[in-house]
């Protein structure tokens, strides 16, 4: 599966094709698109940084495994962080417990510390209110945030209408104001 | 839609680099406080996790990923395997309690031909063995013939024997 030397411009919809003739390299070479959005995604989602490696092997092995299961009316990515998305979801009910808790983060000393922890807070704050929204918000507004993924797309994947996808994101904008102030 | 909301809906193509601002656009976010905490927020939101994704070894995720998948494959065939042999066991296992059951069964029905006959005539039996052909013909005729059993059933002369007799008789036969 290492070493792939497929060109970018190969699609999605291709590269699972030819995973299904039994091309291994085609799933290498989806690994090496989608594996580290998808990390950011979940952590975002408030996994924890030690169980991430395992989330995101767990979920690309699910979306292999039953990779007939993607009709392409979404973006494989999509389908995807979906995926791993209520993984995350399984695995917090099984434990019980919180999404998220600040962490002690390491800060690469660059140019300017103060700024660079300003930064890292900011987004902490961000972080931490995306995990008192409900499940169907965070995930909308992340597609939204971290994607760019339109409304038609996210109303595909999360099984819900464009209008409501859209209620849902500004639902969560407005409550993300309020929490972080 | 007003004008934040109009702008609501562009923060996220802009904060990600795939579009711009235009002036006025610009201009707006500069004079409007809820757009500037919104546009905060989402471009926050777009970068979070940036560090973790650096920190991820893909090779050793595909490595793994891969494994598990091959893994799964030959569980999958095992299987699938097993479901065929066993599919196959039960099949023959119905076919051989259907074909006892037909050995079995009264022998009115149909004649048997090829192998099946062949495996009814291949029981030993060694008291046939002292027989002359002849005497072979004629047993067999005997029994091809359900008139001739009845007749040696309805034998008068068996009738006049008593119980003891009977018995000698059929001693005699079964040698």
């Amino acid at each position: 599966m290492p070493g792939s030397t497929r060109p970018d411009s190969t699609t999605d919809s291709a590269l699972v094709a030819a995973y299904r003739k039994g091309d291994e390299r085609a799933a290498a070479e989806l690994v090496q698109r989608h594996a580290k959005p998808l990390g950011r995604f979940l952590y975002s989602l408030g996994a924890q940084h030690e169980d991430l490696e395992d989330l995101i092997q767990e979920t690309l092995f699910r979306a292999f495994r039953r990779v007939d299961g993607w009709r392409g009316r979404a973006s494989f990515r999509s389908w995807l962080l979906t995926i791993g998305s209520n993984l995350l979801r399984d695995q917090v009910r099984k434990r019980k417990g919180k999404l998220v808790s600040i962490e002690d983060r390491d800060i690469s000393g660059e140019s300017d510390p103060h700024a660079e922890l300003a930064a890292v807070e900011a987004q902490e704050r961000v972080r931490e209110g995306l995990a008192r929204l409900p499940k169907l918000q965070r995930e909308v507004f992340l597609l939204r945030a971290q994607e760019g993924t339109e409304y038609a797309e996210i109303a595909a994947v999360l099984g819900t209408t464009p209008g409501a996808a859209r209620v849902h994101y500004h639902h969560a904008v407005k409550r993300l104001k309020e929490l972080i102030g | 839609m007003s004008e934040c909301g109009l702008l609501s809906e562009r923060i996220p193509a802009v904060a990600l680099g795939r579009a711009g601002w235009t002036a006025q656009e610009r201009q707006h976010l500069d004079d409007c406080p809820a757009c500037k905490q919104e546009w905060e927020i989402v471009r926050g939101a777009g970068l979070l996790g940036q560090d973790v994704e650096e920190r991820l070894d893909l090779h050793a995720i595909t490595v793994s990923l891969r494994q598990r998948l091959q893994s799964d494959r030959q569980v999958e065939r095992l299987r699938r395997r097993t479901l065929t042999v066993g599919s196959l066991a039960a099949a023959a296992g119905i076919v051989i309690a259907l074909w006892t059951g037909s050995l079995n069964a009264p022998s009115d029905s149909a004649p048997m031909t090829g192998s099946l006959a062949a495996g009814r005539l291949a029981i030993p039996l060694p008291e046939l063995q002292s027989l002359e052909s002849s005497e072979l013909d004629s047993l067999l005729q005997t029994m091809d013939d359900p008139n001739a059993i009845r007749a040696a059933m309805e034998d008068p002369d068996l009738g006049d024997l008593s119980s003891e007799e009977l018995e000698s008789v059929l001693d005699s036969w079964e040698g």
